[in-house]
């Protein structure tokens, strides 16, 4: 009777070895490897963003909420046989070091998407790295036009890069929503416009001066500013002197906040309006009191009013993450969900496995991705430009951003 | 010797008989108890019964409450269609316009009111608000665009839009649709021709 025990255990245990090893084995033909932790295949997802200096805020909400994504793929065992890790590099808001993690994450061969950059200077550094090694590229907040559209955005529209898609509603959109919104509803006639000189801050800062133009509102000052100094008390004095009743800036939020601050002391007590960039925890920090009343225009709908972003919020915080999700946590989980949905289509186009050339056919397969996501319905138009299209105006109040106004734009 | 005691019990070491138990004394209440003991054991029982069950009702499983409806403007879509030809009762300074209104999903959507941001312009629609529109039925909106004032209407605005006051039963909130290039351009031109005489 002992013997035969014997005979069975060993059995047993050699039959589990043996599966053990049939889901481990690797899986050399179509990127991705083997994960003798989990067995099956190992996919990982790049993650580029701002993870220290001024940006970090915003660029550290984007990793954990690509990290929750991941996260959810593997404990709802969402694509069968795969386990989604990230690989988080850090590109200080710097376009060189960004166009080094971009061939740092091509040259892993089981990275098959890549969720960032936060700057659309960054993103424009990135593009052709990406697209050479038909490497699918989503991101959760660059807002300038011409990474999906071109240079010549406003006359002939042409897509640059058929690997790069966004999740985020481009500035054609934002500014002159802004703009709308300064003139129509905020009731301001005269602009000081101020922007960074970066491709983010110049492009919003063009796009929000032609429609404020069109309008009928006048521009009665201009500056740059150098987003190395915090120092802007110059500028501060030609606004104050100028008569404008509202200053506009194309720029982020690490500058935004001491130039308001330093706008309203040198006398002018008129609202500072900009965009996505501005529209974070921090700007209000930085801008102490004499923030309130500063608006922002940022992507998307308030969190609150999207049913699909309860579970998202209550799952991020259940997870334990230290810093908030801030303003492209939803985009972002969006972005890393998306190339989730291109891996399962791949998958399960190819028998289970991953095919030879499994990034070409994820570029592809990102075309034609369709879900209920945190933000809403995600899916990409012809340009890679994300099809739902929603702003919202915020206003400081009591330390807080609040809800002012949504728009959809529907053409 | 002094270690046994007495074979047989002598004098007085005789166990007595033990007296009767005292009968149990009965309360002044005990001869109605002995006539209900069948009514109250049943009330008991039937005591026991209701606290078992309400136990079980209370700690039954609970199906989740329904999920909140949506937010109206999450679920309505307002489009641009095109523009119509005006009659005499609108021109020369006014222009029709047609535009779709479809609540995608949830409960009935009221379209509460219908404006637009510019001070020389009032709009109208047709149907008149507030009007209902019900999921997965699109209803096609006549908007009458009439020019009060010609100097306070941009000619050209890129972006467009108009505020819809939306209503269902989660919410009422005021929500901006931007139509998109195609209503810029009609506007645009309908506005042009509008002012075009204008001698104010």
């Amino acid at each position: 009777m002992r013997q035969r025990s014997l005979i069975a255990i060993t059995a047993a245990l050699a039959a589990g070895a043996l599966t053990l090893t049939a889901c481990g084995s690797r899986d050399d033909d179509g990127g991705g490897s083997s994960d003798s932790g989990n067995g099956g295949t190992t996919v990982v997802i790049g993650v580029d963003a701002p993870l220290t200096g001024d940006l970090s805020a915003l660029g550290l909400g984007i990793k954990n909420s690509v990290d929750l994504a991941a996260k959810t793929a593997n404990k709802d065992k969402y694509v069968e046989g795969v386990t989604f890790k990230i690989e988080a590099l850090d590109d200080q808001g710097q376009a060189s070091v960004g166009q080094q993690n971009a061939t740092k994450l091509v040259a892993n061969d089981d990275v098959l998407g890549v969720v960032g950059p936060l700057n659309s200077s960054v993103g424009e550094s990135m593009q052709k790295v990406f697209d050479t090694a038909k490497l699918v590229e989503v991101s959760p907040a660059n807002t300038n036009p011409a990474l999906t559209q071109g240079v010549k955005w406003q006359t002939e529209k042409v897509r640059p890069y058929k690997s790069y898609f966004r999740t985020a509603t481009t500035d054609a959109i934002q500014g002159p929503f802004a703009a709308q919104y300064v003139f129509n509803d905020a009731k301001k006639k005269k602009v000081f416009v101020i922007d960074d000189k970066k491709t983010y801050g110049a492009g919003l800062a063009a796009t929000f001066t032609e429609e404020f133009k069109k309008l009928g509102g006048e521009v009665v000052g201009t500056e740059h500013i150098n987003p190395e100094s915090k120092d802007f008390n110059a500028v501060a004095t030609k606004v104050k002197n100028s008569g404008a009743d509202v200053v506009y800036y194309g720029g982020e939020y690490p500058q935004a906040g001491p130039l308001s601050k330093q706008i309203k002391e040198a006398g002018a007590k008129i609202p500072l309006v900009g965009g996505d960039g501005i529209y974070s925890a921090d700007f209000i920090k930085l801008s102490g009191a004499a923030g309130t009343g500063d608006l922002a225009t940022s992507v998307g709908a308030p969190v609150e009013e999207l049913p699909s972003a309860k579970e998202f919020v209550a799952n991020y915080k259940a997870a334990g993450y230290k810093e908030a999700f801030e303003a492209y946590g939803g985009y972002s989980y969006d972005s890393a969900w998306a190339i989730i949905e291109a891996v399962k289509k791949v998958v399960e186009d190819n028998d289970g496995k991953l095919p030879d050339d499994a990034r070409a056919k994820v570029v592809e397969a990102m075309q034609n991705v369709s879900f209920d996501g945190v933000t809403g319905k995600v899916s990409f138009d012809e340009f890679g430009d994300a099809t739902n299209k929603q702003l919202t105006v915020y206003s400081v109040k009591d330390g807080n951003w609040a809800t002012v106004k949504s728009g959809t734009f529907t053409g | 010797m002094s270690r046994v005691g007495p074979v047989e019990p002598g004098e007085g070491t005789h166990v007595r008989d033990a007296p009767p138990a005292p009968r149990p004394r009965r309360g002044p209440r005990a001869p109605y108890l002995g006539r209900h003991r069948r009514a109250v054991t049943g009330a008991l029982l039937a005591v026991a019964v209701l606290a078992g069950g309400g136990s079980l009702y209370l700690t039954r499983p609970r199906s989740e409450p329904p999920p909140a409806p949506p937010y109206p403007s999450q679920v309505t879509a307002v489009a641009y269609l095109y523009p119509q030809a005006a009659d005499v009762n609108t021109a020369p300074r006014g222009f029709t316009f047609a535009v779709g209104v479809t609540a995608e999903f949830g409960p009935p959507v009221t379209v509460v009111a219908i404006s637009q941001p510019y001070a020389g312009l009032s709009v109208t629609s047709s149907p008149r608000t507030p009007f209902r529109t019900k999921p997965g039925s699109p209803r096609k909106i006549t908007l009458t665009l009439r020019v009060t004032e010609c100097g306070k209407v941009p000619r050209n605005a890129g972006l467009p839009f108009l505020d819809v006051t939306l209503r269902n039963t989660r919410a009422m909130e005021t929500h901006s649709f931007i139509l998109g290039p195609s209503y810029a351009r009609d506007l645009s031109r309908a506005l042009q021709v509008a002012c075009s005489n204008d001698s104010r």
